[in-house]
């Protein structure tokens, strides 16, 4: 009568035996998958590059195929600037990374070279426009939903560049690491509604403000931040402009 | 509305912040005042340049119809610039060089440096070069009232002094004493 395993030495051999074989098959099966992956990633790769080639151009021209795809990107949870590499290799197929951080530099020049007139807030409008202005034509378009995702990758810098909901759908970029309380983004979106002007009265009626608390928050702008203009020479006396509020030409 | 440049009826392109009502006030925030200072201070100097100007008055701030309407006067938005507020910018110009006051010990009317007492120097040497008159004896009126009308014409002579103060230095120009008061005379540069 024989146990299935037996006994004695030779079962502790034919028990190793078997377990080597297991382990061969093991390592078989997984050599298995993970040359199945390398030739998924080699396919993924080949139809990415095959997309950039063919989309590459478009993503830097078009603004509108360049929303789509950083939507693509965000479902499917890939961030094309990150990768890898430096640049990713996302970015470094499509050329998106030096879009990207060429952008950034752009965003950057406007707002520090108009810093000095609107105390470093500006609207949203014009920074877009004044940055296409110093791309020119080749540059192709670009549009806000560009700048914010720009302002984003300029986070890790610590420039305190942040992009503020001034309400009625206006936004406006904070190039100066100062924190507008409450009531000065009240004042800036009353200025918005008001092409630039406010006045305590406009903060009274429109927002029920007691006139302390008016006065305070645009003595407070026009002192402390130097993020708006006095005049003396308003019709209903004295009226306070917020230059990133106003519409520039030039 | 928007802020933008506009061109005045002498044909002067005045910039966009000229647009702007704030601009005619004096700013109790001292850095923006100082940015309205400077914007003020390049925009006098180029208007006095378009319209040849050599003396700011503060009274000039005062009354109107006088050469410095176009600026100092904005009618679309019916701002202007009052006498204390330009006193200050002038007091900025003097302390930059860009003016001076003239005459001295007052601080109501300045001379305008719309070229530096250098850049004067070297269109006046390039006068005398071009209309033959190196080493000759010229008045100063000779200069200021020319025949042929130049560049230099009605130069008040306390700018033309400065400028050839800067020759002077330099050893191409003298000053000389004649009968009815200075004169000058313009050498030849040698051995170059």
């Amino acid at each position: 009568m024989h146990r299935l395993g037996g006994v004695g030495l030779a079962a502790f051999e034919r028990q190793q035996q078997s377990q080597k074989s297991f382990a061969e098959l093991s390592n078989e099966l997984s050599q298995t998958q993970v040359n199945h992956l390398h030739d998924q990633l080699a396919q993924f790769r080949n139809a990415l590059i095959r997309f950039a080639s063919t989309h590459r151009d478009s993503i830097r021209r078009d603004p509108k195929f360049r929303h789509e795809f950083q939507r693509m990107c965000a479902t499917i949870g890939v961030d094309p600037l990150a990768g890898p590499r430096k640049g990713g290799w996302w970015a470094e197929m499509l050329n998106l990374g030096d879009w990207n951080y060429e952008l950034g530099v752009q965003i950057v020049d406007v707002c520090v070279s108009t810093r000095e007139r609107n105390g470093g807030l500006i609207e949203m409008g014009e920074l877009v426009r004044m940055v296409s202005k110093l791309r020119g034509v080749a540059g192709g378009v670009v549009t806000e939903d560009d700048v914010i995702r720009s302002i984003k990758t300029l986070k890790p810098l610590g420039a305190g560049y942040e992009v503020l909901d001034v309400g009625s759908g206006k936004k406006m970029v904070r190039s100066v690491p100062k924190e507008l309380d409450e009531d000065q983004s009240v004042v800036l979106a009353v200025a918005q509604e008001e092409g630039g002007r406010v006045t305590e009265d406009l903060l009274i009626s429109r927002r029920r403000w007691t006139p302390e608390r008016a006065r305070a928050a645009l003595e407070n702008m026009l002192l402390r931040d130097g993020l708006c203009w006095l005049d003396e020479q308003d019709e209903e006396g004295v009226s306070y402009w917020v230059p990133s509020a106003m519409r520039w030409e030039e | 509305m928007s802020y933008s440049t506009h061109t005045t009826p002498s044909g002067f392109l005045l910039p966009s912040i000229h647009a702007a009502q704030a601009f005619y006030t004096k700013q109790r925030n001292q850095q923006t005042q100082a940015i309205f200072t400077e914007n003020w201070s390049r925009l006098i100097l180029a208007y006095a340049r378009h319209k040849r100007l050599f003396t700011l008055r503060l009274e000039d701030a005062e009354t109107s119809g006088n050469p410095w309407d176009e600026i100092f006067r904005n009618t679309r938005i019916n701002r202007r610039l009052f006498p204390n507020h330009l006193s200050h910018i002038l007091q900025d110009m003097v302390s930059k060089n860009l003016a001076v006051y003239d005459p001295p010990k007052q601080t109501s009317s300045v001379l305008l440096f719309w070229r530096t007492p250098e850049e004067w120097a070297d269109v006046l040497y390039e006068w005398a070069d071009s209309t033959g008159l190196m080493n000759s004896i010229l008045t100063f009126y000779d200069i200021t009232e020319p025949v042929v009308p130049s560049q230099l014409s009605d130069i008040p002579v306390a700018i033309l002094r400065r400028a050839i103060n800067v020759l002077v230095k330099v050893n191409r120009a003298q000053l000389i004493a004649v009968a009815d008061g200075e004169g000058v005379r313009f050498l030849a540069q040698t051995g170059r």
